[in-house]
C-alpha cells in the first residue's frame, strides 16, 4: 500500500465529480491510499492572474498544512498541481516572496519549511506503481480502441517533470491497457478552460482545433487530463462547436482514470462514466461485455 | 539631464519590474517567442512581445487600457519556451494586476472574472455557481441565458451543486485572515 497526503481541490467536488469517482475505484485497484488533506481550502489559481502575491500564501498554507504529514502530497487538478507546486517553488528560491508570506502566515500561526513534495497523479502512476503492475490489473484490453491523450497546460507546464511540449504518460498508460495510442500535434495545447464564461468565441475555438486536431489524426476517443476544468471543457461544450463538415462534434471524452477503470473491469458507473456529457459510453461499450479475456474489436 | 520620456520609460518599466513576476524585464530579448508560442495571439491588439517593448518605452496608459494582457490563459506556452527565462507568463499577470489595482478599465468582461475568481478564492472554497451567477449578473444576463443549456447540463447532473462547499470553519478563518495580511503588506507598499 503507498500512501499519499491528498489536495482534491475545490473542482473535484462539483464538475471533477466522475472524475473523483474514478479515482477513487483506481486507486484501491491499484492499492494507492489518498489521504484528504483536512481543512485544505482553495489552492490560491483563481487569484493569481491578479494576485500572485495572494495566491502563493493561500497555496502555502496549505502546503504548511500537507507538510507536517511527511508523505508526499498528490493532486488531480492540474490548476491545484502547478498553483501549489509554483507556490512551493517561488517559496523556496525567492526570498523577497518568502519573506512576505511568511509574515502573511504569521497570521495563523502556520510556517513553511519548503520540505514538501507535490506531485501530480498521473506521476504517481508511471513513477510509484509503474506501467507493469498497470498492466497486470488489466481485465478487459482495450485492444482497438484509438485513443488521443488530452494533457493541457498545467499538468507540465511550467514544472512538471513530463515533457512540456509533447508529454508522453498518459499514452504510456493507456498503452498498458492495450490501447492504440494517437499522436496529435496539440496534445498539450491549451483548451482555455479558464475564460470560458468571459471569452466564448476564443474557447470555442481553441476547442475546435483541439477536437479537430484529434478527428484529423485519426483518434476515436480522448483520454483527458485528470483537471476538471479541462475535461469538463471538452466534455460538455462539444454541442455547441460545428466540426469541418458543419456537424456538432461528438467526441467521446473520459477522464484517464475513468478509462483505467474501465480496464481493471469496473462498471460505467464506477467510473463515474453516467455522468460524463460527451458519447463516453459509446467509447468504451465493445469492450463492456468481455471479462478477462480480450476482445477484438 | 533627462527628458521627460525617458523618465516615464523608466518609471513604468521599474513599476512592472516590481510586481511578482516582472522582476526579469529588462532582460528581455525581444526574440518574439512568446508571442509565437500563444495560442490566443490573434485576439492581442500588443502581442506579448509588444507589451514588453512598450512598458520599457513608457507607454503606461495604451498598455493599462488596453484588452490585450487580459486574453491570456495562462497556458505558460510562452514561459517554457523563453530563451531569457523571463516567464512572460507571470509578467502579463502583473500587467493586469497593475491595471485592475489603478483601476483601468480595459473593455473586457475577462477583468470582471478574474476579480470574481480572486473573491471566490477568499471565501476558502470556490462555489462555481455564485461566481457564474455574480459574473453574468455584473456583466450580461444574456450571455448568462445562452450559457443555460450547459449549465443545466452540469445541473442535472450534480455536477455544479446548487449550495456552497462545506469547509472546515478553520480554514476558512485562517484564509481570511492570511489575505487580510496580504493587503496590509500590499497597502502599506511594502509588497506588490
Ligand atoms: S520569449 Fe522571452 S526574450 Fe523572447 S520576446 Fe518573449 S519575453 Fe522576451
Ligand atoms: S501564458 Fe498567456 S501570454 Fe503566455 S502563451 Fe499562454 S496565453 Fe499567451
Amino acid at each position: 500500500m503507498k500512501q499519499y497526503t491528498y489536495f482534491p481541490g475545490c473542482a473535484m467536488g462539483s464538475t471533477g465529480k466522475p472524475i473523483q469517482a474514478s479515482i477513487d475505484a483506481v486507486c484501491e485497484v491499484l492499492d494507492i491510499e489518498l489521504i484528504e488533506l483536512e481543512g485544505w481550502t482553495c489552492c490560491g489559481c483563481p487569484g493569481e492572474s491578479i494576485n500572485e502575491l495572494a495566491a502563493t500564501a493561500i497555496a502555502t498554507r496549505n502546503l504548511a498544512i500537507a507538510e507536517k504529514f511527511k508523505l508526499d502530497m498528490v493532486t488531480a487538478c492540474s490548476c491545484c498541481y502547478r498553483n501549489l507546486l509554483a507556490a512551493h517553488v517561488t517559496y523556496t528560491e525567492d526570498p523577497r516572496i518568502r519573506e512576505q508570506v511568511k509574515k502573511a502566515l504569521a497570521a495563523t500561526n502556520l510556517e513553511y519549511n519548503g520540505t514538501l513534495r507535490v506531485r501530480n497523479l498521473v506521476d504517481v502512476f508511471i513513477n510509484d506503481i509503474g506501467l507493469d503492475v498497470i498492466a497486470s490489473k488489466v481485465q478487459r484490453k482495450l485492444t482497438g480502441m484509438k485513443v488521443a491523450n488530452y494533457y493541457g497546460c498545467h499538468q507540465t507546464r511550467p514544472y512538471g517533470p513530463d515533457d512540456h511540449e509533447f508529454p508522453v504518460w498518459q499514452d504510456q498508460v493507456s498503452e498498458a491497457l492495450g490501447a492504440e495510442t494517437v499522436f496529435f500535434p496539440l496534445k498539450a495545447q491549451c483548451c482555455g478552460g479558464t475564460q470560458l464564461f468571459s471569452n466564448k468565441e476564443m474557447i470555442y475555438k481553441l476547442l475546435y482545433k483541439i477536437l479537430d486536431n484529434v478527428e484529423k489524426h485519426g483518434g476515436e476517443c480522448i483520454s483527458s487530463t485528470l483537471c476538471p476544468l479541462c475535461f469538463t471543457n471538452l466534455d460538455a461544450n462539444q454541442g455547441r462547436i460545428n466540426n469541418r463538415n458543419g456537424e456538432k462534434f461528438e467526441m467521446p471524452v473520459l477522464a484517464l482514470t475513468q478509462l483505467m477503470g474501465i480496464a481493471f473491469g469496473l462498471s460505467p458507473k464506477e467510473v463515474g462514466l453516467n455522468k460524463n456529457i460527451s458519447p463516453a459510453l459509446k467509447a468504451v461499450k465493445p469492450y463492456l461485455k468481455s471479462k478477462v479475456q480480450e476482445v477484438v474489436k | 539631464m533627462e527628458t521627460e520620456t525617458i523618465k516615464e520609460a523608466k518609471s513604468f518599466v521599474d513599476e512592472v519590474a516590481a510586481e511578482p513576476g516582472g522582476e526579469k524585464i529588462n532582460e528581455c530579448i525581444q526574440c518574439g517567442v512568446c508571442s509565437g508560442s500563444c495560442p490566443t495571439v490573434e485576439w492581442w491588439q500588443y502581442p506579448p512581445r509588444k507589451i514588453i517593448a512598450m512598458i520599457r518605452a513608457g507607454k503606461r496608459d495604451m498598455v493599462l487600457s488596453s484588452t490585450s494582457a487580459f486574453n491570456c490563459v495562462t497556458c505558460y506556452s510562452c514561459t517554457v519556451r523563453c530563451p531569457r527565462n523571463i516567464n512572460p507568463t507571470q509578467l502579463i499577470h502583473a500587467v493586469e494586476a497593475i491595471a485592475e489595482r489603478e483601476g483601468y478599465k480595459p473593455k473586457t468582461p475577462t477583468l470582471t472574472l478574474h476579480r470574481g475568481l480572486r473573491d471566490a478564492m477568499m471565501q476558502g472554497r470556490v462555489w462555481e455557481l455564485r461566481l457564474a451567477m455574480l459574473f453574468y449578473l455584473k456583466t450580461s444576463l444574456l450571455e448568462g441565458m445562452k450559457m443555460m443549456r450547459v449549465a443545466w447540463d452540469l445541473i442535472s447532473r450534480g455536477l455544479m451543486p446548487l449550495l456552497p462547499p462545506k469547509q472546515t470553519k478553520k480554514g476558512g478563518k485562517e484564509v481570511t485572515a492570511i489575505l487580510k495580511a496580504v493587503e496590509a503588506m500590499q497597502k502599506s507598499g511594502g509588497a506588490k
